[in-house]
């Protein structure tokens, strides 16, 4: 009911546009992976090839440690939840979730079984009988999950299935599309553009850009100690300053500052800024303020360099009076080298 | 205002349904010809005309030829639209025109190019003959009408359909065909009245066993009779058969 995929220099192209440029990624069996990006990065691309609805100019592609470059989606471990849900409008739910048996041959008592099941699984046991058109959104959702699911694949593929749903529905959603690949232990592969979906979903996260992987690792490790400048950027605003190695610290237009010396781009997150712990920054003025609700966003402009503009969020009730000249403190540094820019 | 555009609607309706209207009344015309006065009802021509051997007959070619004719050329036209929409192939423009181009060419000369070739491979002018001539001429509209039907939300059912293990065959017969039956009977009622209708391509390629319109047409020969308003009559009155099964399948679908 699980699988390992391992994709091995998969290259495509589409007429002269190269969509993904020998790409490499090994997915463990049972793992919940985002391949997040913005669009044209070249991760709905990778998701069909995985699928079988694209089979890749050069490369393979190995689910459970067989060759599926060249097998049909029919004939592969996998299923796809689409992003417009692509239900059969004709079908009751109950027939639905039970299409992958039918084309299976499994018996009609036994696949409407199966079907009521699964739609117990997503919530949606009393409604097996009604036809799609007479659900909401985040229904229609449902059932295509169960009705991929159904077919207990080895794969699961997600093409960004929660888009079209609004926000605290999406949150919901976010939550229980985790809780059940738990249960069922298959491998996830969903595709999004979403940062904040993606890290709360994700065991591994796969940062693409222009057809390249940019940066694979957990939500944290993206987040925090991002490879490349574009990863840092895509998972979140941040701040950055140049510095130069100097003695044991760095130089920077903020002057030294106590960090391992580097040379490159110093990128700090707006909440990695505060007015206290951590290495200084030195002292500012704060320029603009505004609530969020869980934060105070603050632009600060520092005494060293005026043309400059850190933005921090800082924790409610804390921040200084408008024009009011502070020390700034940061943490978590990650500095960048000027080539990965 | 309002009257005049009441006036306009009934002025309207009067111009399309008088001539039918007339044909319909004449066909109870108690004499020998069907102009007026008229002289009183009678059902003489209808007894007439459904106990004329030769009409009845015409009849039921015309309504296997419709039938049978439409029928293929609803599938053809279903396997080339859900092909076409599937696939894009570098050739799929031109073959979408060539597919619909026969509907640009006049009746008579797809008649005269059918009727020269079936006489070089041997196909005598038959039932048969005008059978394949009305495929001919309504494979391209039943074409038409589906590969139009098939929009973004098709294709995603059917590739959902394909990714959950369906062969092509289950594809198109769980899948494609449910959920294009609009376009499926509009098509095949649509050419199954330009089949029934069709009077050209029946006349050049049919001798012995012949359809109703040319049957029709060699009645009116030996000239006017209300006979051949009572035949014109059925005939109406099967289109309007089709017509409104038509609207009870594919509009009350389409309302809902």
């Amino acid at each position: 009911m699980t699988a390992d995929v391992h994709i091995k220099a998969v290259e495509h192209r589409f007429n002269s546009f190269t969509a993904l440029h020998r790409v490499d990624l090994q997915i463990a069996a049972g793992e919940f992976i985002v391949l997040l990006g913005p669009s044209g990065c070249g991760k709905t691309t990778l998701l069909s090839i995985i699928g079988g609805f694209l089979t890749p100019s050069e490369g393979q592609v190995l689910i459970g440690g067989r060759d599926m470059t060249h097998v049909a989606p029919k004939d592969r471990p996998t299923t796809t939840m689409f992003q417009d849900y692509a239900l059969f409008p004709h079908m009751s739910l109950r027939d639905n979730v039970g299409f992958g048996l039918r084309m299976r041959g499994v018996g009609r008592a036994a696949r409407n079984a199966k079907a009521l099941e699964m739609l117990e699984m997503v919530g949606l046991a009393d409604k097996a009988a009604r036809r799609p058109h007479e659900l909401s959104g985040g229904q229609r959702q449902r059932v295509a999950l169960a009705r991929a699911l159904a077919v207990e694949p080895d794969v699961l593929l997600l093409d960004e299935p929660l888009g079209a749903l609004d926000l605290k529905l999406r949150r919901q959603m976010q939550e229980e599309l985790k809780a059940i690949q738990r249960r069922v232990g298959t491998t996830f592969v969903h595709v999004t553009h979403d940062q904040e979906e993606a890290m709360a979903i994700a065991d591994r996260i796969v940062v693409m850009n222009h057809g390249k992987v940019e940066h694979c690792g957990t939500p944290e490790e993206v987040y925090l100690r991002p490879r490349t400048m574009f990863s840092a950027d895509f998972m979140g605003e941040t701040n950055r300053v140049p510095v130069t190695p100097s003695g044991s610290g760095v130089n920077s237009p903020l002057g030294p500052l106590a960090i391992a010396p580097a040379k490159g781009m110093l990128c700090l997150r707006p909440e990695s800024l505060g007015l206290a712990e951590g290495f200084s920054l030195g002292r500012a003025t704060l320029v603009e303020a505004a609530f969020y609700g869980s934060y105070h966003r603050c632009h600060f402009r520092p005494l060293a360099a005026p043309d400059m503009l850190l933005t921090a969020h800082l924790p409610q009730g804390a921040h200084p009076g408008f024009g009011e000249e502070v020390e700034l403190f940061g943490r978590n540094p990650v500095v960048l080298a000027p080539e990965a820019a | 205002m309002r009257i005049l555009s009441w006036a306009y609607l009934l002025a309207l309706f009067a111009f399309i349904l008088l001539p039918v209207v007339t044909l319909v009344i004449f066909s109870f015309q108690d004499g020998r010809l069907p102009v007026p006065p008229f002289k009183g009802a009678t059902l003489d021509w209808y007894r007439e005309i459904l106990t004329d051997r030769a009409l009845m007959e015409a009849l039921g070619n015309s309504l296997i030829v419709a039938l049978l004719s439409s029928l293929v050329a609803l599938v053809l036209g279903f396997l080339a639209a859900s092909g076409l929409a599937r696939v894009l192939l570098p050739g799929t423009v031109v073959m979408r025109g060539l597919l619909i181009a026969p509907m640009t060419v006049s009746y008579l000369i797809i008649a005269l190019g059918l009727l020269q070739m079936f006489n070089k491979v041997g196909i005598r002018p038959s039932l048969l003959a005008t059978g394949i001539g009305h495929v001919v001429i309504n494979l391209p509209l039943c074409f038409a009408i589906l590969y139009a039907a098939i929009g973004e939300h098709q294709k995603s059912a059917l590739k959902a359909a394909r990714d959950l293990g369906a062969k092509e065959w289950q594809v198109l017969w769980f899948v494609a065909a449910p959920m294009l039956t609009p376009g499926l009977a509009a098509a095949f009622f649509l050419a199954f009245t330009f089949s029934w209708d069709e009077f050209i391509i029946a006349f050049l390629l049919t001798r012995f066993d012949v359809t109703l319109p040319v049957e029709i047409w060699s009645m009116l020969r030996s000239g006017l009779s209300p006979a051949t308003n009572a035949v014109g009559s059925l005939v109406f009155l099967v289109s309007v058969i089709v017509v409104v099964a038509l609207e009870l399948t594919l509009f009350r679908k389409g309302s809902k």
